[in-house]
């Protein structure tokens, strides 16, 4: 395989996850307390899925086609407002997010366990992610620390928390069934071919 | 331009106006500018020049104000959310009025007034740039104006490329889930009861196959692409050419207009 090839497939697989993004954002489970969309499950596996550069490559791609205002983001929202909102920060911290995941599963390929996805998801997924838009909404919308944990993280945690553990599952079921991130040795011998 | 050209239906809604015929080009470098100058704005006279651009933009789409407030809706509340915290948050100036526990001052009302129009301002222009530009349009536009990066190794080109593809293949994405879902529902899958997790373990069946179907078609657009001697960027030509008209030296002209106004008058 030569390096444009490979370049072609990662610019392929990164467009085809970003519209893999902009679909799972409007399938919405309605529960109580608050319906939650399947977005942030895919964000996670850009991350363990794709791997670290194709993760942040097409978390990338997603945010840049939801300016421009395509209906992509969950519940078919869009456009330069959101990413400047109230809820922005949870957006920025995406990429970020596929990036740790997707770095950490690539460093643990060898011995992939449903476990240390769960933790990556957990970590990154929820923790980083919660972190950012909390912090956001108490900088931009001047709320202070417990209305922003009320507000903007508490109703979610239960959600998210599900959403870790089906990712993990979904993700350790496509590194064996299709596997896309390919260790580092094996790559190397493909590049020389 | 033809509806076939624009497969997605975004934000965007087609009609014959000044804004729809600006070159994408110009709109972006506009809103991009206006949304950092927008914070040069500290009095009256600054916000009403703001308010008094960003209502012309309105009239000058010729889009619906129906169709505008839909766009701006979402984001509504939140900036009406935010006034009402800062309305009564906010301590200093004279006591204007006491409602029980809440006391609200001079500068409670000033600040809320102020937050919540920078805001409305903001999300208005942004608004206005999906509603008449076409995400296609959009992409083009950016590719351009990110053109001299290239240079410094931002794939300007490829990432242009790669937006057209997802957009492309959204809709095809979202029939297939559409069938996959269908499929497993025939076969007695469940998605609409139990409590959180088993109702989100209920969409493993379909995300499974979603995505290898999505990765073989990546892997056959992949093929497709090199077979067809995709290089990059370099020497690409384009089916549907930018042409950079005279109103779009105009809108510049009066975006730079405006920033020296915006300047002078925060004294």
């Amino acid at each position: 395989m030569t390096r444009g090839t490979a370049r072609i497939r990662n610019m392929a697989y990164a467009a085809l996850f970003a519209a893999l993004l902009a679909v799972s954002g409007q399938i919405a489970i309605p529960l109580p307390p608050v319906p939650i969309t399947l977005q942030t499950l895919v964000v996670m596996l850009a991350g363990s899925v794709l791997g670290a550069r194709r993760g942040l490559i097409s978390v990338l791609l997603f945010i840049l086609l939801a300016a421009f205002g395509a209906p992509v983001l969950s519940g078919g929202k869009g456009g330069l407002a959101q990413l400047v909102g109230p809820t922005a920060g949870y957006i920025w911290s995406w990429p970020v997010a596929a990036y740790l995941i997707g770095w950490m599963t690539e460093r643990s390929l060898h011995r992939l366990r449903f476990w240390k996805l769960l933790i990556y998801h957990v970590v990154w997924g929820i923790g980083w992610i919660y972190l950012c838009g909390g912090l956001w909404l108490m900088v931009a919308v001047g709320m202070d620390g417990q209305a922003a944990l009320i507000g903007g993280v508490l109703p979610f945690l239960p959600g998210d928390a599900a959403k870790a553990v089906v990712a993990s599952t979904v993700a350790l079921t496509l590194s064996r069934a299709y596997p896309i991130i390919r260790p580092r040795s094996a790559e190397s011998v493909r590049a020389a071919e | 331009m033809s509806r076939l050209n624009h497969p997605v239906i975004g934000q965007y809604i087609p009609a014959d106006s000044f804004l729809h015929r600006l070159d994408p080009r110009a709109k972006l470098v506009f809103v991009f500018v206006f949304m950092m100058i927008v914070f040069l704005a500290k009095n009256a006279a600054g916000y009403s020049l703001l308010v008094g651009v960003a209502l012309s933009g309105v009239l000058l789409s010729r889009i619906p104000l129906p169709m505008i407030l839909r766009g701006i809706k979402p984001v509504l509340y939140l900036i009406i959310l935010t006034a009402l915290l800062h309305l009564g948050m906010t301590r200093g100036g004279d006591v204007w009025w006491e409602l029980g526990p809440i006391t609200v001052y001079e500068q409670g009302v000033v600040q809320a007034t102020v937050i919540s129009l920078r805001f409305l301002i903001l999300v208005l222009m942004g608004t206005l740039l999906t509603l008449t530009t076409s995400p296609m349009e959009l992409t083009d536009g950016l590719e351009r104006l990110l053109c001299p990066l290239t240079r410094v190794g931002v794939p300007a080109q490829d990432l242009a490329l790669m937006m057209s593809i997802a957009l492309r293949f959204i809709p095809t994405l979202w029939e297939e889930m559409d069938k996959i879902m269908m499929a497993q529902r025939a076969r007695g899958a469940d998605f609409d009861s139990g409590h959180l997790l088993r109702r989100v373990k209920s969409y493993i069946p379909v995300l499974i196959p979603l995505f290898i179907s999505a990765f073989r078609r990546a892997e056959e657009l992949a093929l497709a692409m090199e077979a067809r001697g995709y290089r990059g960027g370099k020497g690409r030509t384009r089916i549907r050419e930018l042409r950079w008209k005279k109103e779009d030296t105009i809108l510049l002209v009066v975006l730079a207009v405006l920033s020296i106004s915006l300047w002078w008058l925060r004294g």
